[in-house]
């Protein structure tokens, strides 16, 4: 067993499962939507990117590249929520959507993330 | 992203971002969960905005005050425990920032990386030169003159900073690593299609050789100029197809020969790298018993050359460092010395040849012999040159200094593969022939001609290139004629013909003014001042050559056709 496999594997599952915890439910209605939830999968994500910083194979580009899309999508949903609220006055029906199909982008990413991750891990003959 | 720098620094920032993000995502946390109080009294929860706002400034130290509201207790606990947590990860983070500038590896991998682009950024030809010395220095002076530029690579950094203060222009790229790997020389861009060679001039043959092998084969085209002392080296590295192998004690060797046997070689050789043409009265070498001190490898190459010339010589085995260990001092002429020089016939030799490694026993050698016998001919070698004042000052006749003779004949490859040419087929040829030739040279143009090469190509001579291409035979007779007066020569002599036509190659010594002008043949030439301006003239200007060639003025256009013709 590889402890670095297992730390970097951990974040990098947590931060499509959080972000997934985010995006699932109605995308009409922010109520479903829990504020803390994408909290979660922002932070999450910017550690699996930092994870994913300094591997210098093909893989660990494409990698790294997965990650900073999710991580400007969910920041951009982030800026959203709070553009919607302080700037523009509450949040309505086009912003709710916005923010959420926004981290939807973000769990598209997080997913190939994982998928390449495994399909390395499963070559891996150690 | 191919640079290392990059890397280094994406490498070392991970720990500190990772604390940051960390720190910054426990205290926002924290402080939207803890209940507040408005201004009114009721209870509220700060968004992730607040939070996120109030820890930026709180970690950063920048430190605006409590908002939205002023805090309750709950949040100030917090609060106070956050900005240790994250007022530290905050400094970790810029302390590894400071730490990064002034790393060492940081520091080497982005200087290597402006070397790189500084390299690759090179649009003229260039010469990768390997060590920087007194020698190479004069090379790549020379060599910036002539509008050819150079790249060094030295193992030492200090020599590399003493370039860079050196404020050469344009500018010589300079990088410290070891010469000897492949990936220096890489590094120094021998791949580069404007890469015209490499110049490897240290004191190890060995490392000399092992260089040079490996140049020749990351790149087969270019020139290797490669230093090599003894005659085994020599034939390993032509064996390996290096064409340029400079030997300085053996362009010695020939140099004292010609001197003696066929003076007028040696002053058309010497005029050749900048000497004036006639030979000074102290110059020429007396024929009697020479004493030669210091039997290492220059003494030994001056004995061969004294053989060849059949003079009679005599060695007086000086070691440099043995001497200062066994006497303590590098003054030369205590009673001891003086016997054995008496004994070596000081008295009625014509000429003493101080060549031992030590420019202070040199220059004593020759001040002890002197007085011993005040008619003498001294020769000294001098090694450093740095202190050439001094020798200037001791009156010695005659002043070796290997390391200008081989930057001179390095320069010539480079930059004057003609001249070069001329010095090899010279060399074959007898006094008389020289002497005629000098004799030639100094009535036409006088006694100090400018010498100059060029290459007939578009380029170069626009004008005479079109008319060749037209199908008109030129001469180099018409080349002579002067710009005032068609009828008239110039100052000017060619002394060097070459061209290549297919595989066959053409060069003629002192070549005939019937010979014709090609496209694409060279030329070496001797000339007044006048003379090549003339010369630069005709060849560009298309009414320049028109009118040497026929004597009368091209007419051009509508005012040329309406204008009467006249010669």
């Amino acid at each position: 067993m590889n402890i670095q496999k297992v730390i970097s594997g951990f974040f990098f599952i947590l931060a499509m499962t959080t972000n997934f915890g985010f995006f699932y439910g109605n995308p009409a209605n922010i109520e479903y939507h829990s504020g803390y939830e994408l909290f979660a999968a922002i932070v999450v994500n910017l550690i699996a990117t930092i994870l994913k910083l300094g591997d210098k194979t093909q893989l660990g580009s494409v990698l790294l590249a997965t990650s900073l899309v999710a991580d400007i999508q969910l920041v951009g949903a982030a800026t959203v929520w709070a553009l919607a609220v302080y700037v523009f006055g509450g949040l309505d029906l086009e912003a709710t959507v916005a923010i959420i199909s926004m981290s939807g982008g973000a769990l598209l990413a997080n997913i190939v993330s994982v998928l390449l991750f495994i399909g390395d891990t499963l070559k891996s003959k150690r | 992203m191919e640079s290392n720098s990059v890397w280094i620094i994406i490498h070392r920032m991970r720990i500190p971002l990772l604390v940051i993000i960390i720190t910054f995502a426990i205290s926002i946390l924290g402080l939207t969960l803890i209940p507040g109080q408005d201004d009114k009294g009721n209870p509220y929860y700060m968004t992730f905005f607040d939070a996120f706002y109030f820890v930026s400034y709180m970690a950063t130290t920048i430190g605006f005050g409590e908002a939205p509201y002023t805090f309750t207790y709950p949040q100030r606990l917090w609060v106070s425990a956050c900005i240790y947590l994250t007022v530290i990860g905050w400094f970790y983070g810029i302390g590894n920032i400071v730490a990064l500038i002034q790393d060492k590896k940081l520091a080497r991998e982005l200087s290597i990386a402006r070397f790189r682009s500084k390299v690759r950024k090179l649009g003229e030809p260039f010469i990768i030169v390997l060590g920087y010395n007194n020698v190479t220095k004069e090379i790549i002076n020379r060599l910036s003159n002539e509008g050819i530029r150079t790249v060094v690579v030295d193992k030492d950094e200090e020599k590399v900073e003493e370039i860079e203060l050196e404020n050469f222009i344009p500018e010589v790229p300079a990088i410290a690593a070891d010469t000897t790997k492949p990936h220096t020389l890489k590094l120094a861009g021998i791949h580069q299609k404007n890469c015209q060679g490499v110049v490897v001039l240290f004191e190890d043959d060995i490392k000399n050789a092992k260089i040079a092998l490996m140049c020749k084969l990351l790149n087969k085209r270019i020139d290797i100029i490669v230093k090599s002392t003894t005659k085994e080296n020599t034939e390993h590295l032509r064996n390996i197809g290096i064409r340029h192998i400079e030997n300085p004690f053996k362009i010695i060797s020939d140099r004292l020969y010609f001197e003696i046997a066929a003076p007028y070689i040696w002053l058309l050789e010497m005029w050749i790298f900048g000497h004036i043409l006639r030979i000074r009265k102290r110059e020429f070498l007396p024929k009697g018993k020479y004493i030669i001190c210091g039997a290492g490898r220059m003494g030994k190459a001056l004995a061969e050359g004294l053989e060849r010339a059949g003079i009679e010589y005599v060695f007086v085995d000086i070691n440099s460092e043995e001497y200062k260990q066994r006497k303590q001092s590098a003054i030369y002429g205590d009673g001891e010395d003086i016997k054995i020089l008496l004994q070596a016939g000081i008295t009625e030799a014509s000429c003493i040849i101080a060549a031992t490694k030590d420019d202070m026993i040199n220059l004593t050698i020759l001040s002890t012999a002197k007085k011993l016998n005040p008619a003498i001919y001294t020769i000294g070698r001098e090694n450093a040159l740095e202190d050439i004042s001094i020798f200037k000052s001791a009156r010695i006749d005659k002043i070796y200094i290997l390391e200008r003779i081989l930057a001179k004949y390095t320069y010539n490859f480079i930059a004057r593969p003609l001249a070069n040419k001329f010095i090899r087929l010279i060399h074959q040829k007898d006094n008389r022939w020289a002497m005629n030739t000098v004799g030639k040279l100094s009535a036409t143009i006088g006694q100090n001609p400018l010498l100059f090469e060029i290459t007939i190509t578009e380029e170069s001579a626009y004008a005479l290139t079109k008319e060749l291409q037209k199908g008109t035979k030129i001469t180099l007779e018409v080349l002579k004629r002067s710009r005032a007066n068609w009828r008239k020569k110039n100052k000017i002599l060619f002394l060097l013909y070459e061209n290549q036509e297919g595989e066959r190659r053409t060069t003629l010594l002192m070549p005939e003014d019937s010979i014709e002008v090609k496209v694409g043949c060279s030329l070496l030439i001797a000339c007044d001042e006048e003379a090549k301006e003339d010369f630069e003239y005709i060849i560009n200007n298309y009414y320049e050559l028109y009118y040497v060639l026929t004597g009368q003025e091209q007419t051009v256009g509508l005012v040329g056709q309406l204008l009467p013709k006249s010669a």
